[in-house]
């Protein structure tokens, strides 16, 4: 088919029209382009700057895309609307192509992806790749519906915010105990799907001190929504080591080892119960409160757990008893309310059950 | 090509006769028309409930804390909505719906290649809907649309009720697209060249591939959910030695075509709309056509930018993410496409041309973020936050619902003979496009800001947005509502349409309104492109269509 398209002359309005949207593109560009993402998110870590600085990047350039469009849309429709005393029968200028104009908005949205892509993997490369192997090393698991932490040399997992120290380098893995959870602190952004039986890595250096969330992105069930913990940046290295050296102490006579659930009953002769209390803080207390029952966190409160007149059975039906509190720490217990994992899930050793069945005694 | 050859009958001209009684006519139709109006009466009463979910919804996030449904409860709504909106509107909507009714008559031919494979893709759908929205009644999927296990492994009874449902629209989709693609590339109406079919029939043409393959891993992945479910066979378990992540992986081999499955057919209906408003031919036909390919095939390639944060090989994110910003140039030269077919024209602002003007704005601006979501390191932040509820809402219901309401208002003349009211479809518009960037806009903010997806309930800070947002859904939903109304207060009350109350210049809209059950009196002969409005028709044959002369002899 020849070609019998008209030759097409742009009015002087086009180039007016053109060189508005041009100013107003750039102006959107500019604004977004650098528009302080910091005042509305602090980049609390080292790659939240890299991240922002991709974003103010992505959004300017959007912008200006988004101006020119919409701008030349609302152009022509008001400049070639159908009048009012235009003949009904009156039809456009039959035009079909343009090659040379198609081929520009090829190369330069083309040109215009590459820069992008050298862009992004440039800072994916700061964030995935060249991150520091010295620094601390911290372990996050995600469990319905509360994140713990592993530290080195601290025995067990412990439910407390995550520390860290301003300007060290953190290598985190993740991981999950049940189903999906993730990982995402806003203030630093950084996110990584915490997947059961599969260990995911993110690398950051804090860098602001202060108390940050740490949310969920990765939809786990009923509670999702509030499933929430925070990370303190200390300032110093004395104020993390006092915070560390503690939880050293802490779980120091606690078994690290993940002992398998048996079936026979367990020797409650011989309980420990101040090591059992803490135990309690690090295993139980993200769930249960030494307080009374009404006050539940997940599970109910514990105290007075062998003598609670209005509640002289145990979730499972069984009347309250030493060897009973040892049957459901050790078998778990699923039910309409919740879940209590079982022993090998909790990483609790036969002796751990005797200590923390010796601590629950005495909480009356 | 002599008159004669055009009007010699014979097999072209051969046709059955109309089936007789209500049965036979409107419930187990064979013709592609009745059955594309079926999946869209179906679809959209699919569409109100799932709008009711959306609803419950909207209303629930009024509150930081929740409190108009459980937390169980509400995890059950969203991931039905999702759920309906994707298998039981969008797709069936846009390719069986609108794919049924309009390519056959704009390529000229009686019906698709297998008409009773069409009948049985279509009577999948409607048990599929039931079965997903019963699912309530045993304990709905709560897990999300993408039901992600070990979640939907742990799921009430009716996540494997989810699977079944989700298998059988699946496989209906699979006949679907066989069927479309055999039907585009066999039943052509002389003359009736590639480069001379309506840009929706490319569309349609680019779509019934994705169907077709990516259904099936789709397929593979539900039976292998619904085994481990009902009968312990450990596919994703990671405690018996599964992976969570196969079932991503799998899922969104589907689920990324998918996009393209729900947004393509949609292109070709505003494709379609521009020109005849426009009074122009379309600009760049070509690369209109050759860039609903491309995507198509680049469709394939990018799936897992949805898992960025899933945990992969780092290296692997590469490709995925560059392969992604490529998707932006064929999509661009679309968008630059249509503006450019404005320029010139003698534009109507017409309901459909509204919505078509409105699905550019929105889906350009879900295009960019979806360029924004490409980049790994953004995507690391803003993924399973608000911003991709935002970013999904503006491709699908910006994008594709507008192109279906577009359509609708672009086609109901065509289906029923009468037109639908202007003066309510532009409010419709006004009060839809209102309304649904009122809702999604700040969600963008919100997730960037710190709101994760799928939550009962969520940081107090962040209560005003969402209440804004609630406000203009009620919005939006009202206007869904004005389009109901009109179209069935039209559908008795609308003025006649006639053959062509648009004007426009592709091969359906040369014959009756509705058509005869036999499409064409005679297969018209197609000597160029449809789109040249200073040119004469481009059809021979189409002199008895609008006449009283009796049509096909019917034979056996």
């Amino acid at each position: 088919m020849e070609n019998r398209d008209p030759v097409v002359h742009l009015d002087r309005n086009f180039w007016v029209v053109t060189a508005v949207l041009a100013v107003i593109a750039a102006i959107g560009a500019w604004y977004f382009g650098t528009f302080d993402i910091a005042k509305l998110l602090p980049e609390a870590a080292q790659p939240a700057g890299d991240v922002d600085r991709l974003t103010q990047f992505l959004m300017g350039s959007g912008a200006a895309l988004f101006v020119i469009v919409i701008g030349y849309l609302i152009y022509f429709c008001v400049a070639f609307r159908h009048r009012k005393t235009d003949p009904d029968d009156k039809i456009g200028v039959q035009i079909h192509d343009n090659n040379t104009l198609e081929l520009w908005w090829t190369i330069v949205p083309t040109v215009f992806v590459v820069i992008m892509a050298f862009f992004s993997v440039k800072i994916w490369y700061n964030i995935v790749l060249a991150q520091p192997n010295n620094g601390v090393v911290v372990e996050s698991i995600g469990h319905q519906w509360y994140y713990t932490f592993r530290y080195n040399n601290v025995h067990g997992e412990i439910p407390d915010a995550m520390h860290l120290e301003a300007g060290i380098p953190v290598t985190l893995h993740v991981t999950s105990s049940d189903v999906i959870h993730s990982f995402w602190i806003p203030d630093m952004r950084i996110k990584a799907d915490m997947v059961p039986g599969l260990i995911n890595t993110l690398h950051f250096t804090p860098m602001i001190p202060g108390t940050y969330k740490i949310i969920c992105t990765e939809f786990c069930g009923t509670q999702h929504g509030t499933m929430e913990k925070q990370t303190v940046v200390v300032e110093d290295h004395a104020h993390f080591v006092a915070w560390y050296d503690g939880w050293v102490n802490k779980t120091r006579n606690l078994s690290d080892a993940l002992p398998k659930v048996g079936t026979g009953a367990i020797a409650l002769a011989g309980g420990d119960a101040s090591a059992g209390g803490a135990l309690f803080s690090t295993k139980c207390s993200a769930c249960h409160a030494i307080a009374p029952f009404d006050k539940k966190v997940v599970g109910p409160g514990l105290r007075g757990l062998l003598a609670d007149p209005k509640h002289p059975n145990l979730v499972n039906g069984d009347k309250a008893s030493p060897e009973a509190i040892a049957g459901i720490l050790q078998h778990g217990y699923k039910g309409d309310i919740g879940v209590m994992p079982d022993q090998a899930a909790n990483g609790l050793s036969d002796k751990d059950i005797a200590n923390l069945v010796a601590f629950l005694k005495n909480q009356k | 090509m002599s008159e004669a050859t055009v009007h010699s009958g014979g097999i072209a001209d051969h046709v059955h006769p109309e089936p007789e009684g209500f049965v036979r006519k409107y419930i187990f139709s064979i013709d592609h028309k009745i059955i594309g109006i079926q999946y869209l009466i179906t679809g959209f009463v699919f569409l109100v409930l799932a709008g009711l979910l959306a609803e419950v919804i909207r209303v629930q996030l009024m509150h930081a804390n929740g409190g108009f449904v459980s937390a169980d409860t509400f995890n059950e709504v969203y991931s039905v909505h999702g759920s309906a909106m994707v298998w039981l509107v969008i797709i069936p909507l846009v390719t069986g719906g609108f794919g049924n009714f309009v390519f056959p008559l704009m390529i000229g031919a009686r019906d698709v290649a297998f008409p009773w494979l069409n009948m049985l893709a279509f009577w999948m759908f409607p048990p599929a809907g039931l079965m997903l929205f019963s699912s309530f009644l045993l304990g709905a999927p709560a897990a999300g649309w993408t039901e992600y296990p070990p979640m939907s492994l742990q799921g009430a009874a009716g996540t494997s009720m989810w699977c079944a449902a989700i298998f059988l629209v699946g496989v209906s989709s699979t006949l679907t697209g066989i069927n479309f693609l055999v039907t585009i590339l066999k039943m052509r109406a002389p003359g009736m060249t590639f480069t001379r079919m309506p840009l929706f029939v490319w569309a349609q043409f680019a779509t019934a591939p994705l169907s077709m393959v990516a259904t099936t891993a789709l397929a593979a992945a539900l039976a292998a959910l619904f085994m481990e479910r009902q009968f312990g066979v450990p596919f994703y378990d990671p405690t018996k030695g599964g992976s969570p992540v196969l079932w991503q992986h799998m899922f969104w081999f589907y689920s990324h075509p998918a996009v393209y499955i729900m947004i393509l057919p949609a292109f070709g209906l505003v494709s379609e709309i521009f020109p005849t408003f426009s009074r122009k031919p379309i600009f760049g036909y070509k690369m209109i056509a050759f860039s609903s390919v491309a995507i198509a095939l680049l469709g394939f390639m990018v799936w897992a930018h949805h898992m960025f944060t899933s945990g992969m090989a780092p290296l692997l994110q590469l490709p995925f993410m560059v392969l992604t910003m490529l998707i932006a140039i064929p999509t661009g030269i679309k968008i630059f496409s249509w503006v450019a077919t404005l320029w010139g024209g003698d534009i109507r602002f017409t309901t459909a041309m509204l919505f078509a003007l409105g699905f550019i704005a929105t889906f350009t601006f879900g295009g960019i973020t979806g360029v924004f979501l490409s980049a790994v390191p953004f995507d690391l932040h803003a993924h399973g936050t608000y911003f991709i509820v935002a970013h999904l809402h503006y491709v699908l219901v910006g994008g594709s619902l507008m192109g279906i309401l577009a359509g609708m208002f672009y086609y109901f003349p065509k289906m029923s003979g009468r037109m639908l009211n202007e003066t309510i479809g532009k409010w419709t518009f006004w009060l839809f496009f209102i309304g649904f960037n009122g809702t999604f806009l700040p969600m963008h903010y919100l997730g960037l800001m710190g709101m994760p997806r799928r939550v009962a309930e969520y940081d107090p800070q962040f209560q005003q947005l969402n209440q804004v947002e609630s406000i203009f859904s009620f919005v939006m939903t009202f206007a869904l509502l004005l389009f109901f109304g009109n179209i069935l207060w039209s559908i008795r009350n609308g003025k006649k349409a006639g053959p062509n109350p648009w004007g426009a210049r592709t091969l359906e809209w040369q014959i009756p309104s509705p058509p005869h059950y036999y499409n064409f009196k005679h297969i018209p002969t197609v000597f160029s492109t449809p789109y040249d409005f200073a040119e004469p028709l481009p059809y021979a044959g189409l002199e008895e269509e609008l006449t009283d002369s009796p049509g096909p002899q019917a034979g056996h």
